[in-house]
């Protein structure tokens, strides 16, 4: 009896998903803006097929965002993280999740023609139902300051702001440019990178503010560990005796991470009172105010050099 | 019946002399690999320090700094021995919690994790976190809350009609773990992504956020717990037998019950506040006292408090310098040597 009823209810759900996949095969699989006209290859070394004129996208992480409204591209951005907090009208746009599960259903229902990501990590089913969807994702993974030119050109291409994204990488330019030649001959001053405390975390080889640090007169004592924030040991912080400490903090950590951590309070640094807070937005968001984190940083390292 | 009674008293204390000195002589023992361990782990980290000039820094308990600079005395006073403390104190906790549960429940898996108290007091930690922020006191305090509330939830849901059997307590420890498991996964996912880094890695078991007034803490928790667990030791060899005959020889067995749950719950709240949730050191540790000495909670008891305290030093050490300067968290260790540890110790028995 019970087995007959599982048996039938199976029988009608196998129906119905064979009935309900006929039915979106039968709809025409094109996307509503037209043809693939261009492709273009994304920082993951995947080709991506774009429409010629892309009038919907959603971006998937802040720094994005940043870039998409820099560029004057802001009113087509229908969709953005959480996290996504600038500029002020960014927060206007539809919300749909946060980077880590973004919501997919809310996604597709916002009928973008292009996803933004920052790195590939995690989004391999994600990227494919996407796909399925006819919605192209495009991926990028900014290392450096020269990743992050990098990304206002893609997604200027993307969104065929060309001539202002050009325009905004050249000013950039020449501000990190100033910074660098303002610091040049100084001695480079030995830095630690305090992500978090307690754990202790850092900034590592690859970690895209590890360059913003190189560029802005530091040498940061870690800058050879594996890894972009690797949790690291706190004797070896006691026995780098940094000359100085960088404490991201007061963006979106909030007053999170503003002190300096147990091991590090008699170092050089915490003794000189060389211990420098800058807006962790500015340092984590491989964005157009990463200029803004590099001047801060210089500025802080080497205050005669900017009198 | 007097009689009988002075029959068997007689070779019953020559019996308990024999078991004393027996766990005298192990515990004395398994304490001198203890300090070796302490000792010969404080001398290996990410950072090289002059073997001698340790050695006798560590001898004359830091009072002489014995040629090291005022940077390698902090490395080795502030920052290696505290968390090699700590790791004894999370380590002999947990074996302890264990081992109590284990002779209680008359069950060689129970286990603080299984039974869901570790993460009652992974909860009562979080929610310190969230409101307290980095507030040394309330931490353990709210672990403890959830470590007993967790082991009241799970005491509760096992009690029906026939009394709480091993098997309905197992059960109800699993219900509240998986229930207490989501209420994390809930949490974590409502933290901010700056936060959440930290946190994962604190889930999984680390020492090396030692605080200063965490540690007297968990350890005096360590020492006296396992006191106070070796002490109802014998109530518990009988409670071994089924709770009926424990009775009839005169355990009084709700008040044991109640002293070994509260005792283990305040163990595992103190640890989980520490060093977050370090695994399988409750399971195997326990497992392989009673393996190499036997069943005799006076004896298997104490060893496994000690053994415990080994088996973490000895994670730990590892957990921070494989990868130096990079660090895992000692959960990931305790866990890679555990679980095949245990799988052969299943096989074998």
């Amino acid at each position: 009896m019970l087995s007959l009823t599982i048996r039938s209810i199976a029988i009608v759900t196998c129906t119905l998903l064979l009935v309900m996949s006929f039915a979106c095969n039968s709809t025409p699989k094109q996307s509503p803006e037209g043809p693939v006209t261009r492709q273009l290859t994304d920082d993951a070394g995947r080709r991506v097929s774009l429409p010629a004129r892309v009038t919907r996208v959603i971006s998937l992480a802040p720094n994005l965002t940043e870039i998409v409204f820099a560029i004057g591209a802001g009113d087509r951005l229908v969709g953005r993280t959480s996290y996504c907090d600038f500029p002020p009208e960014a927060k206007a746009v539809a919300e749909v999740g946060d980077t880590r599960t973004p919501a997919i259903e809310t996604i597709i229902g916002l009928r973008p023609q292009v996803v933004l990501v920052s790195t590939a990590s995690q989004l391999e089913v994600f990227t494919q139902q996407l796909q399925n969807q006819h919605i192209a994702v495009f991926v990028t993974d900014p290392h450096d300051l020269e990743g992050v030119f990098r990304s206002i050109e893609q997604v200027g291409e993307i969104l065929g702001q060309k001539e202002q994204s050009g325009l905004l990488v050249r000013k950039l330019r020449e501000r990190a440019s100033a910074v660098e030649k303002a610091v040049q001959g100084k001695e480079r001053v030995r830095v630690f990178y305090q992500l978090s405390g307690e754990p202790l975390y850092t900034a590592g080889r690859d970690a895209f503010v590890t360059d913003l640090m190189r560029r802005a007169g530091a040498k940061s004592v870690t800058v050879d560990v594996p890894g972009a924030w690797p949790k690291y040991s706190n004797e070896s912080a006691l026995a780098a005796r940094p000359d100085a400490i960088i404490l991201p903090t007061g963006g979106s950590m909030g007053s999170a991470n503003s002190e300096v951590t147990p091991a590090l309070r008699q170092s050089p640094a915490a003794v000189q009172g060389r211990v420098y807070k800058i807006n962790d937005d500015y340092l984590a968001r491989p964005g157009p105010r990463a200029i803004d984190g590099l001047e801060a940083m210089a500025r802080a390292l080497h205050p005669d050099a900017f009198k | 019946m007097i009689g009988t009674t002075r029959d068997i008293a007689i070779p019953k204390i020559r019996q308990n002399r024999v078991t004393l000195r027996k766990t005298l002589i192990y515990c004395a023992l398994l304490a001198a690999a203890l300090l070796l361990a302490i000792i010969l782990m404080s001398l290996v980290g990410s950072e090289r320090l002059p073997t001698r000039a340790s050695l006798c820094a560590l001898a004359t308990l830091g009072t002489n700094a014995c040629g090291l600079t005022q940077d390698q005395f902090d490395i080795l006073f502030q920052i290696r021995l505290p968390r090699i403390l700590l790791a004894a104190a999370v380590g002999g906790s947990l074996a302890t919690a264990g081992a109590g549960y284990q002779a209680l429940l008359r069950n060689p898996l129970a286990e603080p994790y299984l039974l869901g108290i570790s993460n009652g007091a992974a909860v009562g930690t979080m929610i310190a976190l969230i409101f307290f922020g980095a507030n040394e006191w309330v931490r353990p305090l709210l672990a403890f809350t959830g470590a007993i509330a967790a082991t009241f939830a799970v005491y509760r849901l096992a009690r029906g009609r026939a009394g709480a059997t091993p098997e309905r307590l197992i059960l109800a420890g699993v219900i509240v773990t998986t229930f207490l498991s989501s209420v994390i996964v809930f949490v974590t996912t409502l933290m901010d992504a700056t936060r959440i880094r930290s946190f994962t890695f604190w889930l999984l078991g680390d020492l090396s956020g030692t605080s200063k007034a965490l540690l007297p803490v968990a350890i005096v928790i360590a020492v006296l717990g396992a006191l106070a667990l070796t002490f109802n030791a014998r109530s518990l060899n009988l409670l071994m037998l089924g709770e009926r005959d424990a009775f009839d020889l005169g355990v009084e067995v709700g008040r044991v019950r109640i002293v070994v749950f509260l005792v283990a719950s305040l163990l595992v709240g103190s640890s989980v506040a520490a060093s977050g949730s370090v695994g399988y050191v409750g399971l195997v540790v326990p497992h392989l006292a009673r393996l190499s000495l036997g069943s005799d909670n006076r004896i298997s008891i104490p060893a496994a408090t000690l053994g415990g305290a080994l088996f973490v030093i000895v994670a730990d050490t590892v957990a921070r310098t494989i990868i130096a300067p990079r660090e895992l968290p000692v959960g990931a260790i305790t866990a890679l040597i555990g679980a095949p540890l245990f799988i052969y110790l299943l096989k074998r028995a």
